[in-house]
């Protein structure tokens, strides 16, 4: 048996993974990292909070999601960062003057090259430009490409510009018999009523679990009309009875 | 060691110290003999119960081969020879009968693993079994290259280090603003530090 690797900051990998499961930052500058994922540093670094005065003007640049900023902080110095989130599957990605956009809990970190926006899809967070950034997943995780109907549950999310959307099994949720099924499971419920439906050109990235990480309480958007996700994020498949026109076609 | 989850250990008339309740599977002839207080004596027993860091721990002796897990956490393989290995008793899973066991004061850093004001030291020659959650990152510490660990990601140590609790806590967080990194364990000296990938729940909350 060969023994254990053991890193210092001469040894560990300059903005890569450590093991599946960790992952270094040799920081010279600013990164920006969700609250709690730091395990351990070596070197001169500082962390602070998003609404620290001195890096006004790289918020301005690089952070707009004013719902998150508690969530935020800024790593400031020079040094080795390592990142980890319970012991899931941690990845990099590099973007290049492209979007990505991905649940927000599955954000470790990303560079300040990268702007963070807020989705319009609550609960998702958009990265635009180019650099690096860090991002977890139960379970390694899978690229696939529209047109693809997914599990909510499973989806990681999804670069450049497919479109997403709901997608109900209508031919199994058909008429009276369909709609007692629904609702009480009775008759047998598959479970796979609903997905999240991706056309257009992009990526999809996949979990291997429908393990959902929690969802950090954000807060809601600006109450303005024409903004989505005034209400909590549907997720599960879990159908509201009233379903408007959708409904009155199913038979509700 | 049988992947990275289970721990596969050959017996040939010696014994192991492991954790009530670790065995999942065993061949061959077995005794498995509950020892109270960690098996340190009287002494040892007092201690931990004062200490708060309990550890019902089991000898196993006998002939064949004896396998070990602990709720498919990872677990890490440490070799001591003379050094001595500093472990939060619900990370050892298990000991060569020839290390010697105690417990130790570690103050506020214990406190704010959430694990209490001990943690348990392991002395002696031969190989230590610890578990984390996901795979250990073994980092070192020299002189003049000091190392901050989450206190919720930290698991053992060891060598020679002087470990103080750091916080930057400002007026900020007074207000409700921190860096969300306030409470760090500093490492000085010389050794090895186990991290694992995953963070407990601490008392300062996410911290």
């Amino acid at each position: 048996m060969t023994g254990p690797v053991i890193w210092d900051p001469s040894t560990l990998p300059v903005d890569d993974n450590v093991n599946p499961y960790a992952f270094s930052v040799a920081l010279d500058g600013r990164w920006f990292l969700q609250k709690g994922k730091m395990v351990a540093y070596y070197g001169n670094i500082s962390f602070h909070p998003i609404g620290y005065g001195a890096l006004d003007s790289l918020i301005s640049t690089s952070f707009h999601s004013p719902t998150h900023a508690a969530d935020w902080v800024v790593a400031e110095g020079r040094g080795h960062m390592i990142l980890a989130d319970r012991s899931y599957d941690v990845n990099s990605y590099d973007l290049e003057n492209g979007n990505l956009t991905v649940r927000s809990g599955n954000l470790l970190a990303y560079a300040p090259t990268l702007a963070l926006k807020q989705s319009i899809i609550p609960g998702f967070l958009t990265l635009i430009g180019s650099g690096k950034f860090v991002a977890a997943s139960n379970g390694p995780v899978h690229f696939v490409e529209p047109p693809i109907r997914v599990d909510p549950q499973a989806l990681v999310g999804w670069a450049d510009c497919p479109s997403p959307c709901h997608h109900f099994d209508h031919a199994y949720m058909r008429g009276v018999l369909g709609g007692v099924r629904r609702l009480t499971g009775i008759g047998g419920a598959s479970g796979e009523e609903h997905q999240f439906e991706f056309v257009g050109a992009g990526q999809v990235l996949l979990q291997s679990t429908e393990v959902l990480m929690t969802e950090l309480a954000t807060g809601l958007v600006a109450d303005e009309p024409g903004i989505p996700g005034q209400a909590p994020p549907q997720q599960g498949g879990q159908m509201r009875p009233n379903l408007g026109a959708l409904g009155q076609q199913l038979g509700f | 060691m049988q992947g990275s989850r289970v721990l596969a250990v050959d017996l040939a008339g010696d014994s192991v110290k492991a954790r009530n309740g670790s065995m999942v599977a065993y061949d061959g002839q077995m005794t498995f003999k509950r020892m109270s207080g960690g098996g340190e004596g009287l002494r040892g027993l007092v201690t931990r119960r004062i200490t708060g860091e309990k550890m019902t721990v089991m000898e196993v002796q006998g002939q064949g081969t004896c396998w070990f897990a602990e709720r498919a956490t990872e677990i890490n393989l440490v070799r001591l020879s003379g050094e001595r290995l500093h472990v939060e008793a619900s990370n050892l899973l298990c000991t060569e009968a020839t290390l010697r066991t105690g417990t130790e004061f570690t103050g506020l850093r214990g406190a704010s693993e959430g694990h209490g004001l001990f943690t348990t030291k392991v002395e002696g020659q031969g190989w230590a079994a610890v578990t984390s959650d996901g795979p250990a990152v073994i980092l070192r510490v020299a002189r003049g290259l000091p190392l901050r660990v989450d206190p919720g990601a930290y698991v053992a140590h060891t060598g020679n280090l002087k470990q103080s609790f750091r916080t930057d806590v400002t007026w900020r967080a007074v207000v409700g603003e921190t860096g969300g990194e306030s409470f760090q364990i500093e490492f000085e000296g010389d050794g090895l530090v186990y991290v694992q990938p995953s963070e407990r729940r601490t008392f300062a909350g996410d911290a």
